[in-house]
């Protein structure tokens, strides 16, 4: 009998389907528990809900990009390939 | 781009893999034949500019290094829950949209992660890539990538289960 422990570690894996590479074996025991556990139901339900906020909210990497640095290789680029131009 | 870069390499090096893909990238413009649209083109020059400068082994995650999705103290004996587990009602992407308060927790928590985790996170819950294109751009295996694409978003759960709490 799987337990609420499990649910927590799989959670990702079970709401993916096929995709989450679970056996069917694995994949029904979870569906199973989650009949019965209304805390597992809303664990997973929570998880739903973070996953879809973090596709609405789109949280960006927190750029460093010297464009400066990028420019000058740029150019310095255009500039071989290009020397009569400027 | 630079999270692929940031979850290859790290932070140090990340932004001239990045410039670097650029300039490959506008030297290969006239190579690229359409066959897969220019974004994922993108993502793979940098992914093999970034592979090409670091060592592979670095940068696995062990599956086995004592990660607790919940903390052990919330089950009981018998690994039942001993905490009530209510639905959310304000953390919707609807009330998303106009709470920053919980658009920052998402940010902050987001920003905490490990770059492999951020770009597992940023590849398919944002840009909709499947397991496998992950693998492949990120030269993980499918266990690891779902186990880092699980951390990152029981991380972020946390986080807004924290600011639910308080």
């Amino acid at each position: 009998m799987l337990q609420c422990k499990d649910v927590t570690e799989e959670t990702s894996n079970y709401i993916a389907g096929v995709e989450g590479g679970l056996p069917l074996s694995k994949r029904i025991a979870l569906f199973m528990h989650l009949v019965i556990c209304r805390c597992c139901r809303n664990y997973v339900q929570q998880f739903r809900q973070t996953i879809d906020n973090v596709t609405v909210a789109k949280p960006q990497e927190m750029d460093a990009t010297d464009r400066q640095a990028l420019a000058k290789k740029l150019h310095a680029m255009c500039d071989k390939t290009n020397p009569g131009d400027h | 781009m630079l999270s692929v870069a940031r979850a290859i390499v790290g932070d140090s090096i990340a932004d001239e893999v990045v410039q670097d893909a650029w300039v490959s990238t506008i030297k290969a413009l006239p190579k690229f034949e359409g066959r897969s649209s220019l974004k994922t083109w993108l993502v793979q020059i940098v992914s093999n500019g970034a592979k090409s400068r670091v060592r592979r082994e670095n940068r696995y995650s062990s599956l086995d290094d004592g990660w607790e999705a919940v903390s052990s103290d919330k089950f009981d004996h018998t690994g039942h829950r001993v905490d009530n587990i209510l639905p959310w009602e304000t953390a919707t992407p609807e009330a998303l949209l106009t709470n920053t308060q919980l658009q920052k927790v998402i940010e902050q928590a987001f920003q905490s992660l490990p770059a492999m985790q951020r770009a597992a996170l940023t590849m398919v819950d944002m840009e909709g890539y499947k397991i496998n294109e992950i693998c492949n751009i990120l030269a993980i295996s499918s266990s690891n990538a779902r186990v880092l694409l699980h951390r990152a978003r029981v991380a972020v759960h946390d986080a807004i289960e924290h600011y639910q709490d308080n």
